[in-house]
């Protein structure tokens, strides 16, 4: 059984560590952090058309002196992965990408698989470090060791959202 | 033939500019500027093609002290099109989309865009919501445009019809030294 809480920790742990504008395209899991996000009074979120304009406006937030969260499903990676490579990595830019997964365990739509299956292996190929807690617990214990090293590094870092943490989307 | 070239309007923007952001995209925008203008609230954009004035729209967000201007390309901004929804419904009023609109993809060989055909940028802007979009296509039209932009609250596009043609500008690789000076000057100001 799923502690629904987990999508309060998560964005208790973007929050304590200083982020407060989230530009997003929503999926049904990180909804559940966009709704705890959407009513902080201290917090920003701005709905972009596609994710890939939400890490160019998350890189200039950064070059203005803020600290930025990206929040997407997994397919999102796939729809900024060249900003992210001539952009993020080649400049030093850090952000921080905040993913549900998709086409992993007890999912329903055959189309998710493909990216599903290629999420971890492509944020390495970028050379992204990542984390996929699989428990609130786990992800007490990474994430904010993550964020500090995303801004130490100069470089993107990204929390993978597994089924076996939220639940996932049952159809 | 446009009475107007990229340097040109590129000469007459930097002329009048004080503590301005201007985000340039990469390839043309940015080497005319680097040559022209160089100064360090200028911010070179090097990779994410498309990404000109998302990027603007951060720094805008960010520091809503600090007018900035990005120069796009017809090009790129056509790659980004959604950016001009999001831009529209943030509204920040210190925000100044300028495109150098040639109608061709220059850096590659001056293949058409769709503003050469039917698109005009700065009608989809306007169906976006951004209610101050001009377009300009004489030195005048130039003139007048940038005394808007620079005393104005916007958000404005402004799409410049300007001549085809590469710059000879030498290409500057740092990457990484370009927008850290940028965050450092920004941060200053």
């Amino acid at each position: 059984m799923t502690d629904q809480s987990w999508a309060k920790h998560v964005a208790d742990v973007l929050r304590r560590n200083d982020i407060r504008l989230y530009p997003t395209v929503p999926d049904f899991i990180v909804s559940h952090v966009l709704d705890e996000l959407g009513a902080d009074p201290e917090c920003r979120v701005i709905t972009t058309t596609r994710e890939e304009e939400a890490v160019g406006l998350l890189s200039g937030a950064w070059l203005a002196g803020h600290r930025g969260a990206l929040l997407m499903q997994n397919s999102g990676l796939g729809n900024c992965t060249n900003a992210l490579a001539s952009l993020n990595v080649a400049s030093l830019v850090p952000l921080v990408l905040v993913m549900s997964q998709r086409g992993d365990l007890g999912e329903f739509n055959p189309a998710q698989v493909p990216m599903g299956r290629a999420l971890t292996r492509l944020l390495e190929a970028l050379g992204i470090r990542w984390i996929r807690p699989t428990s609130i617990a786990e992800l007490e214990q990474q994430a904010d060791g993550l964020i500090k090293l995303c801004y130490v590094s100069g470089q993107p870092v990204a929390i993978v959202l597994p089924t076996e943490l939220t639940g996932g989307k049952k159809g | 033939m446009s009475p107007l070239t990229r340097a040109g309007a590129t000469r007459c923007l930097a002329s009048r500019l004080t503590n301005e952001v201007v985000v340039s995209n990469l390839g043309q925008a940015s080497l005319d500027l680097l040559a022209i203008a160089d100064r360090p609230l200028n911010c070179y954009t090097f990779g994410a093609m498309g990404q000109c004035s998302s990027i603007g729209l951060g720094i805008a967000i960010g520091r809503p002290d600090v007018r900035v201007i990005c120069l796009d390309g017809d090009g790129s901004l056509l790659m980004n099109l959604g950016s001009l929804c999001t831009i529209a419904a943030e509204a920040p009023r210190n925000y100044v989309l300028m495109v150098w609109d040639n109608e061709v993809h220059q850096t590659t060989g001056g293949q058409p865009t769709a503003t050469a055909r039917r698109a005009s940028l700065v009608a989809i802007a306007r169906g976006a919501g951004i209610e101050k979009g001009l377009e300009v296509r004489t030195p005048d039209e130039l003139e007048r445009a940038v005394d808007r932009i620079l005393a104005e609250d916007g958000p404005f596009v402004v799409v410049v019809k300007v001549d085809r043609g590469s710059t000879t500008a030498a290409f500057d690789p740092d990457v990484i030294g370009q927008p850290a000076r940028f965050r450092k000057a920004l941060a200053a100001l």
